[in-house]
């Protein structure tokens, strides 16, 4: 099996009102090809910062990580932007899509950024919103979309480009009990069809659709 | 020369039909006496020299409308025009003329006539109309550079303003920006877009000020011309204005949008997010 995330011996140091706080201490994970990792762990013990390092939104003070063998903390600034409109799909919390713009556009935002022509990446976006069920949603913009509609407009933006891995932080967390369960749904079906999840949460329900848990606590991987 | 027509500030004017078959004058008063009293052309009056001497009946030949001075703005008096003839006879001091406007065929070069003038015309001072007006309008100069600090200190004032709302603006969307940095959206991707909606804003901006300019301008030139009842301009707005109004608006936007912009871009994407420092 392809390892498509490699990360060992991760520290995250943080300078607070003078002194030095920990985040993370000594966190190891490899994740393959195919897999559904689920992050778990109260709040502070570090999970949405191994997010961070995970996605090469933040450098490790030490420890490594590697995409697809290629290691983050080599890679200067634009190349690591690069890197993750090439290979690394995020889903937030509170979807952050543009307001400006629909959901298609929204969703061919990533694949204009990496040059796709425009009737290749409409086609794609609009493929994408059939995936995720929006299919005649397309030209709303979210202020027209309910919560789960958003987070599935954001979710068909994360696999725009096709990535290795889609990391998601708390993608339940600002959905009611229904709308969460339509999102695990699709979750579930991406992992079916072979997509890399890593996803951070509180919701117990992750934890029994995942194919394997990561349990955290203050700053450790305890399971 | 009798039909160049002199001005003159005298005048006593009352009615005076009796005098219908004395020798008349001929003269032309201004829109405003006719309005005041009632006069139409075809009416007899007599006038007089405010110094004293003899009266002469005159008719009303003409009723004019004077070329609009901002000299004369607020003058209450009233004008009335004889043919110069006559004028001097009227005010006894038939080898008197303090002041004669002298209108030129089209084409006549103002300086030629005036070196012709004065070899021939001797007594005489000749002044061409530009600088007659560049040397008796200091007063309209000095407001004029007045207006000018006022719209220096404006655009100033609008520019910080500008740069102040561009950077609010700007720093509202910190969490838009941290995400397009998340998903791999470039520095200079974010930078050129943001640039982008600052020169669009600029310019619109400029379109709705130079309309609203346009309605004000209009709106002030109404008043003053019915307060003044005059045809003079008040509030000029030219192409060249609106044209300068229009980049300065654009190159202050686009500056303020730039500087917004490299303020922002240039923070880590988790600074953005606000979940680092």
């Amino acid at each position: 099996m392809t390892i498509v995330l490699d990360a060992r011996d991760l520290e995250r140091r943080h300078a607070l009102e003078g002194s030095e706080v920990t985040a993370l201490r000594g966190v190891s994970l490899q994740v393959e090809e195919g897999e559904y990792v689920a992050i778990v762990g109260p709040s502070g013990s570090g999970k949405s910062t191994l997010l961070t390092l995970l996605g090469g939104l933040d450098l490790p003070s030490s420890g490594s990580v590697a995409i697809l063998g290629a290691s983050l903390s080599a890679l200067p600034d634009r190349a690591l932007t690069r890197l993750r409109l090439e290979r690394i799909g995020f889903v937030f919390q509170r979807f952050h899509l543009l307001p400006v713009l629909t959901a298609r556009e929204n969703v061919e935002l990533p694949m204009a950024e990496m040059g796709v022509a425009p009737d290749a990446r409409r086609a794609r976006a609009a493929e994408l919103l059939a995936y995720v069920g929006l299919a005649d949603r397309s030209g709303h913009r979210p202020t027209q979309l309910s919560g789960g509609e958003m987070q599935r407009v954001a979710i068909a933006r994360a696999l725009a480009n096709r990535p290795a891995i889609l990391l998601a932080d708390e993608p339940t967390g600002e959905l009611d009990a229904a709308t969460g369960r339509e999102i695990l749904a699709l979750f579930r079906r991406l992992h079916a069809d072979g997509t890399t999840l890593v996803v951070v949460t509180h919701d117990e329900r992750v934890t029994s659709e995942a194919s394997r848990v990561v349990r955290m606590l203050d700053g450790r991987i305890v399971d | 020369m009798l039909r160049r027509l002199a001005s003159c500030v005298v005048l006593i004017t009352v009615l005076w039909p009796g005098h219908a078959k004395a020798q008349r004058i001929g003269i032309a008063i201004e829109q405003r006496l006719a309005e005041a009293s009632g006069l139409a052309v075809g009416d007899t009056l007599s006038v007089a020299s405010p110094n004293g001497g003899p009266r002469r009946p005159a008719v009303v030949a003409a009723i004019i409308e004077p070329r609009a001075d901002p000299a004369t703005i607020l003058r209450k008096e009233y004008r009335v025009r004889f043919h110069l003839a006559d004028l001097a006879e009227l005010l006894g001091q038939p080898d008197r003329i303090d002041r004669a406007a002298i209108l030129l065929q089209p084409g006549v070069d103002p300086d030629s006539a005036r070196a012709l003038l004065d070899r021939t015309a001797f007594g005489y001072e000749l002044h061409g109309t530009a600088a007659l007006a560049a040397s008796s309008s200091t007063t309209f100069l000095v407001v004029s550079r007045f207006h000018r600090a006022i719209a220096i200190i404006s655009v100033l004032a609008s520019a910080i303003f500008l740069l102040c709302l561009m950077l609010l603006k700007v720093d509202a969307r910190r969490q838009d920006v941290a995400m397009l940095r998340f998903i791999g959206i470039s520095r200079r991707t974010v930078f050129i877009a943001l640039l982008l909606e600052a020169g669009v804003i600029a310019a619109v901006g400029g379109v709705l000020g130079i309309g609203i300019a346009a309605l004000t301008s209009a709106a002030v030139n109404a008043f003053y011309q019915q307060t003044f009842a005059t045809t003079l301009i008040f509030s000029l707005l030219t192409w060249r204005t609106i044209v300068e109004a229009a980049l300065l608006g654009l190159v202050l936007g686009l500056g303020a949008g730039a500087l917004a912009a490299w303020r922002l871009v240039r923070l880590p994407p988790l600074v953005l997010w606000g979940r680092a420092g």
